[in-house]
């Protein structure tokens, strides 16, 4: 043991002294802490606006107040009164960001039709969304791996190559030894940097101290250890530190880009879904055709849906708030199947993914962080059927006030429902993802010990 | 009698080559055997087999009694190794290489007792803390003897150790192996420098095509016979 602890201390001062391998693994750090900011600063940002939300709701109260002094129909404050379903994050989220930034966090509501109102959302940047988010966990995901195959792809062969080995094997250790120590100090090096980063993200993000803190560091381990696990595979072939190199950075681009995108494409034929803009062209079809329709014909639809306003006066002259109302819900329903399906779409790409990054170590891991933090594809569509059951409560709330024709006082803005929505993390996902991750660091240690023991030491 | 390293029927085969053919071998404490032979005669074959490099394919090697195939760590206890081109780690500095080393070998040294060993071998006062990246291929070789000094080895092992070395140096390394040799240690010395083998080896070998052909005393021959011996021996397997 006493070896192994001089074999660690002499890797450290090699380390120390090779320029090269430290400014990568300051570059590195550096990429960790800026990703922390990026995380953090972006759901700053994000907070900062749903504080503003209130703020607008608040000044567009006033001005409806100032407007209507009196009150008025509930059907002018519907139309003119803006709210918003908002979708918090979780405290976890500036650690990984996930789908935060291309899905909306907060949908802007008024009692018109919904689904019109659901991906009536922001235009975002395209470039923006391709170079993806710059949080700790792309960091983790993508980048450390880099690192790990900048320290370790010539584990083995640099002794060789440089003539050391045969000096060093005749000395009363053994090639295991050798390489376990030269791992052993690597991932000292590694792991004390992603540990270090993720617990600087924590105290920096502010994060709630449950047991995510216990699941995050353990996916980090495991998740360093896969990739120390393929340099180990990789030096137990014995080749030369050109085709280590070559070979870590080919399992790198096959893990994080080629297969990713292989299952993107086979995902998307193996799952075909509605789009939104087709949903929503629909939709608008039938509202606006509302408009052609007999009143009559309309009301009668809407009234076989809420039979307790059935009572209610006829609708007369050429508009009542009562009737618009009535057709932008009719133009809900009608794509109601539409909606579902692409809700259930969405959902089943998801576990699609879930079943299929058993194949790709990375995105497991991307889904495991993104499922912790609360920023995932199945937390955004629960904030889609959230600020659903918020729109039924908001027509829940103006219905009484449409079809009894009951003046809209300022007295009543107090009683408005309002939203909040905040994603909370999917632990089924992040315990079905680390056993997977569990079980690919044990088979690439279980063939690198294989083929250790298989290809005979060479000292040339 | 006890030999320190002993070879009996060792042998070693590749593919399409037998690179040694059935060796039997004796040295004893504190005898400095030279092994004369062209490239690819099988020297190198012969110290690899001893530091369990390569398995034998037949017969076996032993160190202080143990046989190497079956104990590789732990004959290296008693065996220091100087190659022909002594590689050290570039990034450290001559002194740090020999800390290294020693450790590794069970011996932690203080600075003052590391450099003693460093300027033994030959190495400048003010290079032993300078990158050894920088050294020449004679400083290197230099902080190998101080290596394989520093383990107190029964065995040294010296596959071309002068190679490299400037006369003095030479010079002042048979002096070394001398002085070694009367403290106890086997030399077993791979070669192609007949004069220095003549002048401080107790026998003398001649390998030819994986072939011990001839074992000497040293004494009882003169640096013109020994040359001719070997150039005869070289001639018949031209």
């Amino acid at each position: 043991m006493k070896k192994f602890w001089i074999l660690i201390k002499f890797e450290w001062l090699n380390f120390r002294a090779d320029k090269g391998l430290l400014i990568l693994t300051i570059l590195t750090l550096f990429a960790g802490l800026y990703g922390i900011y990026y995380g953090t600063t972006e759901i700053n940002r994000q907070q900062e606006n749903i504080a503003a939300l209130d703020v607008l709701t608040e000044q567009n109260i006033e001005e409806l107040k100032a407007k209507y002094p009196n009150g008025t129909d509930a059907g002018d404050i519907g139309y003119y009164h803006t709210t918003f379903a908002v979708n918090h994050p979780d405290s976890w989220a500036s650690l990984s960001l996930g789908q935060r930034d291309v899905n909306p966090y907060y949908i802007k509501l008024r009692l018109l039709n919904l689904q019109s109102q659901l991906y009536d959302t922001e235009n975002i940047n395209p470039l923006k969304v391709l170079s993806g988010n710059f949080d700790l966990a792309f960091v983790l995901v993508y980048l450390f791996p880099l690192l790990i195959i900048g320290l370790c792809f010539n584990i083995l062969s640099v002794e060789k190559e440089q003539g050391t080995l045969p000096l060093l094997l005749s000395q009363p250790i053994g090639l295991p030894l050798i390489v376990g120590a030269k791992l052993t100090f690597r991932m000292m090096l590694v792991l004390g940097m992603a540990l270090l980063l993720s617990v600087v993200a924590m105290v920096w993000g502010q994060v709630s101290p449950d047991m995510r803190v216990a699941f995050w560091l353990s996916v980090v381990v495991l998740y360093c250890l896969f990739w120390f696990g393929v340099a180990f595979v990789v030096a137990a072939l014995q080749k030369n530190s050109a085709f280590n190199a070559i070979t870590m950075l080919g399992v790198w681009l096959l893990l994080t880009i080629i297969i990713p995108a292989l299952l993107n494409v086979y995902i998307a034929v193996k799952q075909p879904m509605p789009q939104a803009l087709e949903l929503t062209i629909k939709q608008r079809e039938v509202v606006h055709g509302g408009w052609d329709k007999p009143k009559r014909e309309t009301m009668d639809k809407f009234f076989a849906l809420y039979p307790q306003w059935t009572d209610t006066t006829e609708i007369q002259g050429r508009f009542a708030w009562r009737w618009y109302y009535a057709f932008h819900h009719l133009g809900d329903v009608a794509v109601a199947d539409l909606a579902l399906d692409y809700q259930e779409g969405l959902q089943a790409r998801h576990q699609l993914v879930e079943q299929l990054n058993v194949w790709s170590v990375p995105v497991n891991v991307q889904t495991i962080f993104n499922a912790m933090a609360g920023s995932d594809l199945p937390s955004y569509v629960s904030f889609l059927q959230s600020a659903t059951q918020y729109h039924d409560s908001l027509r829940e709330f103006y219905y009484p006030f449409l079809f009894n024709q009951v003046n809209f006082t300022n007295a009543d803005y107090v009683n408005e429902p309002r939203h909040s929505f905040t994603s909370s993390p999917d632990f089924a996902t992040v315990h079905a993802g680390l056993y997977k991750l569990a079980l690919s660091v044990l088979l690439v240690f279980a063939v690198g010990m294989l083929l250790f023991r298989r290809i005979k030491a060479s000292v040339k | 009698m006890e030999y320190i390293l002993e070879a009996k029927q060792l042998r070693k085969e590749y593919q399409d080559k037998v690179a040694l053919k059935g060796l039997d071998l004796q040295i004893s404490a504190g005898e400095i055997f030279c092994l004369l032979g062209q490239n690819g005669a099988g020297k190198s074959t012969t110290i690899n087999l001893f530091l369990g490099f390569i398995q034998p394919s037949s017969g076996a090697a032993y160190i202080n009694g143990y046989e190497v195939a079956s104990n590789v760590t732990q004959v290296k206890e008693y065996l220091a190794y100087i190659p022909e081109n002594v590689m050290l780690y570039p990034n450290l500095t001559g002194m740090e290489n020999l800390a290294l080393f020693s450790s590794l070998a069970g011996f932690d040294y203080s600075k003052e007792e590391l450099m003693h060993y460093l300027v033994q071998a030959g190495l400048p006062a003010d290079a032993v803390s300078r990158r050894v990246g920088g050294y020449s291929k004679g400083m290197r070789q230099k902080v190998g003897i101080a290596i394989a000094v520093a383990k107190h080895a029964k065995v040294l092992l010296l596959d071309e150790p002068t190679s490299g070395l400037d006369p003095k140096a030479s010079n002042e390394f048979s002096e070394l192996l001398l002085n070694l040799s009367q403290q106890g240690t086997a030399i077993f010395m791979a070669t192609h420098d007949i004069f220095r083998s003549k002048e401080v080896g107790t026998r003398i070998g001649i390998m030819r095509e994986g072939e011990l052909v001839d074992v000497q005393p040293a004494a009882n021959l003169n640096a013109n016979e020994l040359e001719n011996l070997y150039l005869n021996y070289m001639h018949v397997a031209r």
